[in-house]
């Protein structure tokens, strides 16, 4: 996240986010006053949905979105429930199976543990976005050649991570290519196939 | 069935899948995907106590808060729910609960948030009853009861107990041996781990119901709900478009389902009922876990005369599945007797996972079996080559049996006779090992139905019933269509999943699609080129007898250069419609199986007790390989499951509260792409004359040796046997420290 904040001029919201979180963060937000309150006890009644939705502005696969979400709405839940962008999946909503890998600003990072709030003024890519018109992304066509579908629920989240190793490392060598997927879990156990794929997919870049 | 073994224009060549482009462009609508207007999300709450009467139950709170739309629980939503249970009457909501996990109350609400909100609204007051979560301590005559007939899992039919299989003579096999060997072996509960968390979604049209289900079986999902729920399957329709994976734990219709669908009937509004990771994990069920104790009576060359089996088998508080065990079916035993108990305890419930009965069974045979060869002082390819199935049940001949070739293939591949060393042998920190075990599984055809329709402008379109879990069951459907009726695979449609659409399927479970809704997909597309050349033989001056289609074109086997295209024939004759529905078998006195044998070098650092498999071989009997990618990928990938099985995964179950302690990937620990070897596939090929263009089972078997490979393989590499799953880095520290 260090990364990203660099050479962005700071908003009202980074700032925020960089004060804190929680109900501190949240309650501030949605009110529009950043007020001292110690943070207070869970409660069902008062969180969430009581306390309203805010506006983001997100910019996704090049397209600008204007949505309300709830603070507590994570970034894959917005792509998925509010944008139709289902290619996006969750496979554990806690940071650890990857299938909502998508890029943010250059970067795989998994959807599911970043807030919708966050996002403003971040560049987001995902699976939906790869394709140039009819045109697939050659990590797209290296996943079809080598099978690296087999249920197909981790395989937006494979390619998407391997799209971001890419970007990065236009050769990488396998041992790279294992670990810039390795937070990307296949319970089919396909990862000989996608590592396989993005592979070959380096070698037609 | 049996047919002659012949050249194939598409079968067996490496086909990419007929769905690949939706399922990487993101367009694959799998069930969590499905948005209905005015849709609802439901949320479970789970009991926290492992064993208890509930006293009362007050969502008085959870209903005032804004959004919840309903909640029910065992007092307002008494549904049966009877594949849950085969021992005595289990409902979607149980009063007594009986493990922690067990669904106490399911809530919907506009937003899931909400709903999740409104679980911690839910005042549940217990009255604990004493609880068991050890399956000995559970056979014990004083231990809390679970089931009303006790906690040895006495259910009707394929659910009885003690599960009993005997042929030969014991007493005569033992008197023949040389040496006799008892030991024990220990598996654990694994969960099935999907990718895809378990979702529903339920919706009322005038007293029709339709559930977009996550399940591997569309046809047995119908038929559990309209039974359950008192409808005719007339009005009960299951859609499953995309699955993402399930391994045995999404099959038929479950509790969830259940509950979306009372939850969509009170509200009036469609409902989509999502479970977290941890309902996942502690829901619905993962691998029964084992103690197997054995006794093997061996002559002094490692040839086994006779195997008695006396296992505990953990089914967790309601009996699923079988709780079998049946790692000995890859081995010529001539005398042999298994006595298995599944038991109840109050735990996650077991069933089935990718080859329910074989993996951790394996693991405790063939573990055996290799501590027995080095006991005896025989290599173990040697044993198992020796010992390898050449008869079913001591008598019964295979459809077709190419285990030895698959055991010569393999160990050439792996250099065997080179990189086989005493056990412990090398020296420094640093230890090379390398293992082998047999597996497999049950083959058998039966009940299957296809339409297939050809469309005015000479394209196809197949309806089959199949779900597709992962396995490629749709391409393989539209390749054998392609095959069998001789149009390119690129003009041929497929509309799968889908019970007012598309006929009955078997479901992917036990490896069956294929052995199944093949033939009837064959038998469909025979039907409906009958009545093309009926319509072409005139055109073609010809008898419909003289007539083959390939590639699209009609032309005349005697004079090939005279034909037309499909197209021209059936322009003007609407939607021609072949059908079929088919139950092919083969005689009782055989039996049919795929066969595997697999191999592994391993690298143990005796240090950190950490394995690294530096090679890892698997050579199958599958019989013809349909499509050689996705066969290919569904061996590696069952390899990779069993790898977790046995260096890593295992749910902990707290001592004292009978919590689940790692109920998530994190903790339970799902092999990554860091410990996946390069699995290398080689596939025996030979026609079995039973199955559809000669092909048997792929799905399963590859999971089944691979536990027993590496455990045998870090046998190799240290001298020190682990009888216990999994083998986890501290175990073998321990073990190599003494």
């Amino acid at each position: 996240m260090a990364d990203d904040r660099k050479g962005m001029k700071l908003s009202r919201r980074s700032f925020l986010k960089g004060i804190g979180g929680g109900a501190l963060g949240g309650a501030a937000l949605s009110t529009g006053l950043i007020q001292s309150e110690p943070a207070q006890a869970y409660s069902p009644e008062t969180s969430g949905a009581a306390r309203g939705k805010t506006p983001v502005t997100l910019k996704v696969n090049g397209k600008t979105y204007r949505v309300e979400v709830e603070h507590r709405n994570t970034l894959a839940e917005v792509l998925r429930d509010e944008l139709g962008l289902t290619g996006t999946k969750i496979g554990c909503d806690r940071g650890e199976c990857g299938a909502c890998t998508v890029i943010i600003n250059g970067r795989n990072m998994y959807s599911c543990s970043q807030l919708a709030v966050w996002m403003e003024g971040k560049d987001i890519l995902t699976v939906e976005g790869l394709a140039k018109g009819d045109k697939l992304d050659p990590i797209q066509e290296a996943f079809i050649e080598h099978d690296g579908p087999q249920c197909g629920f981790c395989t937006s989240g494979q390619i998407m991570s391997g799209k971001a190793l890419l970007l990065k490392n236009a050769k990488p060598t396998e041992a790279q290519a294992r670990r810039g997927l390795s937070g990307n879990l296949c319970r089919c156990g396909n990862y000989n196939r996608e590592v396989a794929a993005v592979l070959a997919a380096a070698k037609t870049l | 069935m049996a047919q002659a073994q012949k050249e194939f224009s598409i079968i067996g060549k490496r086909t990419p899948r007929i769905d690949a482009y939706e399922r990487v462009t993101g367009q694959a609508q799998y069930t969590g995907d499905i948005q209905l207007p005015a849709m609802l999300y439901a949320r479970v709450l789970r009991s926290t106590v492992p064993h208890a009467k509930i006293v009362s139950i007050d969502t008085s709170k959870a209903e005032k808060l804004p959004g919840v739309k309903a909640v029910i629980h065992y007092e307002n939503a008494k549904v049966p729910w009877s594949s849950g249970g085969h021992t005595h009457q289990r409902f979607i909501f149980n009063n007594p609960v009986r493990y922690v996990g067990d669904p106490v109350a399911a809530v919907a609400a506009t937003d899931r948030h909400i709903a999740e909100d409104a679980l911690k609204l839910i005042e549940v007051k217990y009255e604990k009853i004493p609880h068991v979560l050890d399956p000995n301590e559970a056979l014990k005559p004083d231990a809390p009861k679970i089931a009303p007939n006790g906690n040895l899992s006495v259910g009707k039919g394929a659910f009885s107990a003690p599960i009993e299989e005997s042929w030969g003579d014991l007493e005569t096999g033992f008197k023949e041996a040389d040496r006799v060997f008892e030991d024990t072996y220990i598996s654990k509960h694994v969960n099935n781990a999907q990718l895809e968390r378990r979702v529903s979604i339920a919706k009322w049209d005038a007293g029709k119901l339709t559930v977009f289900a996550s399940t591997q079986g569309v046809s047995n999902a119908r038929t559990d709900i309209a039974k359950d729920f008192g409808l005719p399957l007339s009005k009960v329709r299951i859609v499953c478009k995309y699955m993402g994976g399930g391994f045995g734990n999404k099959n038929q219709a479950q509790d969830y389902d259940y509950m979306a669908v009372v939850l969509a009937k009170v509200t009036a509004q469609p409902v989509k009922l999502e479970f977290t990771r941890e309902d996942d994990y502690i829901g619905m069920h993962g691998r029964w876990s084992s103690e197997q104790h054995y006794k093997i009576g061996v002559k002094n060359d490692g040839t086994i005369t006779a195997v008695s089996l006396d296992a505990v088998t953990n089914m967790g508080a309601y009996r699923k599945q079988s709780g079998n065990l049946s790692g000995t079916d890859f081995y010529n035993i001539p005398n042999f007797k298994k006595v298995i108990k599944p038991v109840h305890t109050n735990t996650v419930v077991a069933a089935n996972y990718r080859a329910p009965a074989y993996p951790q069974s394996v693991f405790g045979f063939a573990s055996f079996l290799d501590q027995i060869a080095f006991e005896l002082g025989v290599n173990p390819l040697d044993m198992f080559t020796r010992n390898r199935a050449q008869k079913a049940k001591g008598k019964l001949d295979f459809t077709s049996n190419y285990l030895e070739q698959c055991i010569l293939e393999g160990s050439k591949r792996i250099a065997w006779s080179e990189k086989w060393h005493k056990p412990g042998a090398a020296a420094g920190p640093n230890k090379h090992g390398i293992g082998m075990a047999l597996g497999g599984y049950p083959f058998r055809p039966g009940l299957g139905a296809a339409t297939v329709r050809i469309n005015p402008d000479g394209t196809a379109h197949v309806l089959v019933g199949v779900t597709d879990i992962g396995t490629g069951a749709k391409s393989t459907m539209a390749l054998i269509a392609s095959e069998a009726l001789g149009i390119p695979l690129n003009q041929i449609q497929l509309t799968n999943g889908d019970t007012d659409v598309t006929p009955y399927s078997v479901g992917e479970s036990g490896s069956r699609t294929t052995a199944f809704t093949g033939p009837a997909v064959v038998a469909a597309a025979e039907d409906v080129r009958k009545q093309i050349f009926a319509l072409a033989a005139p055109k073609l001056k010809s008898k419909a007898e003289d007539l083959d289609l390939r590639d699209g074109q009609v032309f005349r086997k005697s004079d090939p250069a005279e034909k037309i295209s499909l197209g021209q024939i059936v322009k003007d004759s609407g939607d021609l419609i072949g059908r079929a529905t088919t139950n092919p078998n083969f005689p009782k006195e055989m039996d049919g199986k795929s066969f595997s044998a697999h191999f592994a070098e391993v690298e143990v650092d005796t240090w950190t007790g950490h394995v690294r498999i530096t090679r890892y071989v698997a050579a199958h009997d599958s019989g013809t390989i349909l499509n050689r990618l996705a066969a290919e990928s569904q061996i590696k990938g069952g390899v990779v499951q069993g790898i977790g099985m046995a260096f890593s995964e295992e749910l902990l179950i707290d001592r004292v509260t009978g919590i689940p302690i790692n109920p998530n990937y994190r903790d339970a620990k799902v092999p990554t792409h860091l410990e996946a070897p390069e699995v290398e596939v080689i596939f025996v090929e030979h026609f079995d004359p039973y199955g559809v263009f000669g092909g048997k089972v792929v799905g399963e078997p590859p999971i089944t040796a691979a536990v027993a490979t590496i455990a045998n393989a870090i046998f190799n590499a240290t001298g020190k046997r682990f009888k216990e799953l999994p083998i986890t880095p501290d175990k073998i520290v321990r073990a190599v420290q003494v």
